[in-house]
């Protein structure tokens, strides 16, 4: 039997009160995904150091680099990114960059290749020789140091931070530090070199810790700290995303490049 | 009375014959149309052969329909990655990316996709197999790829514990001492030469002369090892401080070894070493990955070997 014809609209109409929403309903989470797509694809094809200025990029950036980081980075650098300074793990906070100069960019290549972790794009450089043992380093042959002259380097860069009291010692600290070889990664002033991660050595910032003791220990036992190389664990999306998180951590330079 | 007592049959109605639906029935739900199945199938194919279509030309590894977002180029679907490019440009020409010009990224970009495509036709001509460097090479990539695949997690504090724990000797101080030794000159009674330091004679009143070896004062074991000599650094490194050792026969006469201080190794408390402790735990972790990959490597290969050299 055929319904009557005022019944039937009625269904129509009910059934379209649904239909129409449903069809809405997904219509804005197709464009919803298309959109957010496409802003993932121009945070991709940005050039990585104008991302922070542009608020949607940012945005999108920071939002899918947090999660990123939490999984993968904070074990390490801390939920906050205040580092650990028992492994030397580098705060990410402060606008100190022990790796040049903390851009998206350079961020993003550690993230991908690492640092010391085998891969050959990444930072394989410099690693703090171990001057209290037989063979210092290994790639290179280095004389060791004795105790007299460990102490004798600890002290000199220690004053840096701590003020020079005997000017004397300070002399004696700096023909050790011409005669270990320091200057060949530390520079002639100290000033350390960005490029092969050699930190500068006259200021208070320290990836290891600033005391006497401390120095002593870089000195005489080495330092090679290690971050992983994310190239397969990660997607390009991911490690731009987690590169722009880090670098927002940091305060905003006007300087940077 | 005749009455027509059956019901008025009613008279079939004459099936119309297959007619086009109209126009409007096609919308209307309410009327079949066969036209509207038909179409409705079609749109569904179409919706299919789409998203097939799609999957097919965008998923990772099939990358032909357009170059995806974080690559500068596809050289035979190579991938050459943006951020290579960005971290090439700015270290030849030492600016900032933004800075640099159209025509300076595409010389850059040129010159990696001429190197994709001369690592492509060398990997075609076998040089993998050939050329030394290029084993050398791909060894040493290889085995960084499981050092970083190890790397990647971190180990749980526990783990690092127990390394430590297991290897406290290795993080233990370097041992120091300062030392003197005295060489007996020819002639002279070596025991009464020790007897007579032990009571505190003065060396130079018994006639003994230093070897010169160990005279910068204070050193590490490894330094007075290397200074004095397996055997007589074990002699030494027993001594306590003070202390005056028996006669020591070498080669150019009889030495003597008079400990002023012997500060022993030191176990380094683990936060202190925790840097170390990584380090260390992650190259066994990698060794021992590199060890098992050459087992899988070697059992899933053919390896035939020349009767003689089994």
């Amino acid at each position: 039997m055929k319904p009557p014809r005022t019944f039937a609209r009625a269904a129509t109409r009910r059934r379209l009160l649904w239909i129409i929403p449903l069809f809405v309903l997904i219509a804005a989470v197709v464009t919803h995904g298309v959109r957010d797509r496409a802003i993932a694809a121009q945070v991709l094809r940005a050039d990585p150091e104008a991302i922070l200025g542009d608020p949607m990029l940012r945005d999108a950036a920071i939002a899918a680099g947090h999660p990123v980081y939490a999984q993968h980075c904070a074990s390490c650098h801390g939920a906050a990114g205040k580092g650990d300074r028992t492994l030397g793990v580098p705060h990410l906070t402060d606008n100190e960059h022990l790796y040049r100069e903390g851009t998206v960019a350079q961020i993003e290549d550690i993230a991908r290749y690492g640092i010391r972790a085998g891969n050959k794009h990444g930072w394989n450089l410099a690693v703090m020789p171990a001057y209290a043992s037989k063979n210092p380093d290994a790639a290179e042959p280095l004389p060791p140091q004795t105790p007299a002259q460990i102490e004798t380097l600890a002290r000199f860069i220690h004053a840096f931070t701590a003020g020079v009291t005997d000017p004397a010692a300070q002399q004696r600290g700096r023909d050790a530090y011409n005669k270990a070889g320091c200057w060949d990664c530390h520079g002639r002033d100290l000033g350390g070199d960005g490029a092969i991660g050699a930190p500068a050595l006259t200021d208070d910032i320290w990836l290891y810790g600033g005391s006497i003791a401390d120095i002593r220990r870089s000195i005489s036992r080495g330092r090679a700290g290690m971050s992983p190389a994310f190239a397969r664990k990660l997607t390009p999306a991911e490690l731009r995303n987690v590169a722009v998180y880090v670098a927002s951590l940091a305060p905003i330079q006007s300087d940077r490049k | 009375m005749t009455q027509d007592t059956a019901s008025p049959t009613p008279t079939p109605t004459p099936t119309p014959p297959p007619t086009l639906a109209p126009a409007g029935a096609l919308w209307d739900v309410h009327q079949p149309v066969g036209r509207r199945s038909l179409l409705l199938a079609a749109v569904g194919a179409l919706l299919g052969l789409g998203i097939a279509g799609y999957g097919l030309f965008t998923a990772q590894g099939t990358r032909t329909a357009s170059i995806p977002a974080e690559d500068a180029a596809l050289v035979n679907a190579i991938p050459v990655l943006r951020a290579d490019l960005i971290a090439q440009v700015t270290a030849l020409y030492s600016v900032p990316y933004a800075q640099t010009t159209r025509s300076q990224r595409q010389k850059v970009l040129d010159d990696m996709v001429r190197e994709e495509l001369y690592v492509q036709r060398g990997v075609e001509m076998g040089l993998s197999n050939d050329d030394i460097d290029v084993r050398q090479a791909l060894v040493q990539a290889t085995e960084g790829q499981i050092a970083q695949d190890a790397a990647t997690a971190k180990p749980a504090e526990d783990e690092l514990r127990g390394w430590y724990t297991a290897h406290r000797a290795k993080y233990a101080s370097e041992g120091l001492m300062t030392l003197h030794e005295w060489r007996v000159p020819a002639g002279a009674d070596p025991q009464r030469a020790v007897a007579a330091l032990r009571s505190g004679t003065a060396p130079d009143a018994l006639g003994l002369k230093t070897t010169g070896r160990v005279d910068d004062g204070e050193e590490f074991y490894f330094a007075a090892q290397e200074h004095l000599g397996t055997r007589v650094f074990a002699v030494a490194r027993g001594l306590a401080d003070g202390a005056i050792s028996n006669p020591i026969p070498s080669p150019d006469g009889v030495h003597i070894v008079q400990m002023i201080r012997n500060t022993r190794p030191v176990a380094t408390p683990y936060p202190e070493a925790r840097d170390q402790v990584l380090r260390d735990f992650l190259a066994d972790k990698i060794a021992r990955l590199q060890e098992g990959n050459k087992r899988f490597l070697k059992k899933r290969a053919d390896i035939k070997i020349a009767a003689d050299l089994q």
